[in-house]
């Protein structure tokens, strides 16, 4: 099976094509070599044969005939010379045992010929010879046989052919011991991504910690991995939320109109239950709209809508918006509002981001509370804060506020959805700002930090 | 919480029949809305889809037009578009499902004059179509308002009734300001938070009763006539007396 995959890998197949180019390339630079080298050895040879030709017309030339065979007679005899034959002008052998060609003068290449003695030449049948017609008729032949330059071509051969086996080993074997590392880092992933298409979720990819291209897509992968199933377990724990915080007002109503069933009501009766039944619907349809719009904010959708926004004029008027109600009520709502201070951002939303928050504070402080709405601008960032000297959160519940539908006990009975600070923080983060609840000592203080990015240029 | 539907509301008096067209492709939905208003003494036509509603409102003139934002085929932006590209200049109020946090201004930027979340409270409905209905010409630039013996001066910032000035906050002269322009007409607490504190979302507390008891305590006390009214389960009114 591994086998089988092995071959099929991408890598191999690439290792496998490169091999094959390489082979190629040296297939062809084998030829070139072969062919020049060839060519230049004849070409040596030749001259060679031109250079003894010359000398021994210019021995006849000085001495004669007598001489010239003289020599000949005495070159043959040597075996590491070339090879000649001397004629008379009858064509009758007067020296030498080059095998006698045809009555052409000039460059001879004969296959096979006969020996001085007569006996079939067998070793050797490929001869270049040399011929010329000297003063009287006689003719000289000066030659030589292809042997030694076969022998080297023969050689050069053999050893091309086992440097291009030894090539194409390599690149093969190479190629499959690349690809079965490969294939083994990426069977591991394959391995865990089925796990988790089994449903074992918290699976996550071995890496080997090299830092090499498939630890970092490990790292990023299980990343990714991470990321997806704390999405998925917040998205479980919202749907559990929702169906627990909506089955309390549902059954509420459930009842009340069950209740108005049994019992014999007047009109006015009646009235008030059916207006009691829609304040419930409305509070279920408050927390869905809530909802929804967290959803919204969340996906980012109105970034594009982004425009400047006078951070100080929203604060003012959320502060305007709320200070008589937190009168009536037996709180004070005091602000300390830089003035001037832009961001980028949606305007609506972060009004209601500064509603939410001081409602937060009003509904869940007692009386005599004092909240201060403060906006200032440190450097590059800005901070608005809604502080107030109430009773505060205890410390191990304070990240949970965030939460949707997140209530304290304690503000169990008091109306609210437990969306209003998921919402506040969900705009916050829509503005690239983040919103912390810290202790106020005593009380609680809201920050919300808009990065310098917010900030309008 | 302020409004529960359907009550009846005696709106201002003398309130004349409008001739209102209805787009809106659920049924039941259609339905509610025509008999509501219908009941107030209006005529309806109701279409189930974009293109009808689009050829009645090419052939027929109406008072409101009330447009669903999601309908089959043409959507109610499209609608809404080609009727201003037609040069039809009727008051338009868009129905949007909840929490689409960009339909209202898409819908204003397609020519829309109003928005309203779905689901409503009748009484919501009918207070924005008489203020639609009888918007003001925009050509007309007000520098004096008077309401009975109330008077307001936009350029000085003043109030004053029966000559006496009476001191508001900003928030405060805004809100009469908004309450005297729509004299004798219902206006509920959505659509004062709308329009007085640009308030696009539901506070949980209750600003705009604070302010209406601050208002009224500085306009209307110690004066013979009220002329601030709460209107049960729909809003309040300035009474113009007749």
């Amino acid at each position: 099976m591994f086998q089988r995959r092995l071959l099929r890998t991408a890598s191999f197949r690439l290792a496998l094509l490169y091999a094959l180019l390489f082979g190629i390339s040296v297939l062809l630079l084998g030829a070139v070599t072969f062919w020049s080298t060839r060519a230049a050895l004849e070409d040596q040879l030749r001259r060679r044969i031109e250079a003894e030709m010359s000398f021994l017309q210019e021995e006849f030339r000085s001495d004669g005939i007598d001489h010239l065979v003289a020599t000949v007679q005495e070159r043959t005899r040597t075996p590491s010379n070339l090879d000649y034959f001397v004629l008379d002008p009858a064509g009758k052998r007067l020296a030498g045992d080059l095998p006698m060609v045809s009555g052409s003068v000039g460059w001879v290449r004969t296959k096979s010929g006969r020996d001085a003695d007569g006996k079939e030449r067998t070793e050797s049948e490929r001869i270049e010879a040399l011929v010329s017609e000297l003063q009287g008729g006689y003719r000289l032949g000066v030659g030589e046989d292809l042997e030694q330059v076969r022998e080297i071509e023969d050689t050069f051969l053999t050893a091309f052919a086992s440097a291009l086996s030894v090539v194409l080993l390599l690149g093969i074997g190479g190629g499959l011991l690349l690809s079965a590392g490969f294939l083994r880092r990426v069977e591991t992933i394959t391995r865990t991504a089925d796990a988790i298409i089994a449903g074992d979720i918290s699976r996550r990819i071995e890496r080997n910690g090299s830092g090499d291209d498939f630890d970092r897509l490990s790292a990023t992968l299980n990343a990714m991995l991470d990321r997806i199933s704390g999405l998925m377990e917040n998205l479980r724990q919202v749907s559990t939320d929702i169906a627990h915080d909506l089955r309390t007002p549902l059954s509420r109503l459930r009842q009340g109109l069950e209740e108005a069933r049994w019992r014999e009501l007047t009109a006015a009766d009646y009235r008030g239950v059916v207006e009691h039944a829609m304040e419930e619907a409305d509070a279920i349809l408050d927390t869905f709209s809530a909802l929804l719009r967290i959803a919204q904010i969340e996906a980012g959708v109105r970034c594009s809508a982004f425009r400047s926004v006078d951070l100080s004029e929203v604060m003012q008027t959320v502060a305007d918006a709320y200070a008589p109600t937190a009168e009536e009520s037996g709180r004070t709502l005091r602000i300390d509002i830089a003035g001037g201070v832009t961001i980028n951002g949606d305007r609506d939303l972060l009004v209601q981001l500064f509603s939410n928050l001081v409602e937060n504070a009003l509904h869940h402080t007692p009386q005599g509370t004092i909240v201060v709405a403060q906006l200032s601008e440190i450097s590059t960032t800005v901070i608005a804060e809604i502080a107030d000297n109430g009773s505060g959160i205890p410390a191990e519940e304070r990240s949970n506020v965030l939460r949707r539908f997140y209530r304290l006990e304690r503000s169990r009975s008091t109306p609210g959805s437990g969306l209003g600070l998921s919402m506040a923080s969900a705009i916050a983060a829509l503005h690239h700002g983040t919103l912390e609840i810290i202790d106020n000592a005593p009380g609680l203080r809201a920050v919300v930090r808009f990065p310098s990015s917010s900030r309008v240029s | 919480m302020g409004m529960r539907a359907p009550t009846p509301v005696r709106t201002a008096a003398g309130i004349e029949a409008m001739k209102i067209l209805v787009i809106e492709d659920d049924r039941r939905m259609g339905a509610y809305v025509r008999k509501g208003l219908e009941e107030h003494g209006h005529v309806v036509d109701l279409a189930p889809n974009g293109r009808d509603g689009l050829f009645l409102a090419a052939g027929e003139t109406y008072d409101v037009m009330i447009v669903d934002r999601m309908l089959p085929g043409l959507d109610g932006l499209g609608v809404v578009k080609t009727v201003r590209g037609a040069g039809v200049k009727t008051p338009i109020l868009f129905l949007t499902t909840m929490a689409g946090i960009g339909d209202r201004v898409e819908g204003l930027e397609a020519g829309g004059d109003d928005y309203l979340v779905k689901p409503f409270a009748f009484a919501e409905l009918l207070a924005r179509i008489n203020a639609l209905a009888r918007r003001p010409p925009m050509t007309e630039v007000l520098t004096i308002i008077r309401v009975a013996d109330l008077e307001m001066d936009l350029i000085g910032r003043k109030v004053k009734r029966t000559g006496q000035d009476i001191a508001l906050q900003p928030r405060e002269f805004r809100l009469l300001e908004y309450m005297m322009r729509n004299a004798g007409r219902v206006l509920t607490r959505t659509m004062l938070l709308e329009n007085v504190w640009e308030f696009h979302f539901d506070p949980k507390t209750n600003i705009v009763e604070t302010h209406m008891s601050r208002l009224r305590a500085k306009i209307d006390k110690g004066f013979e006539t009220e002329l601030l009214e709460t209107v049960r389960g729909s809003g309040y009114i300035l009474r113009v007396p007749a």
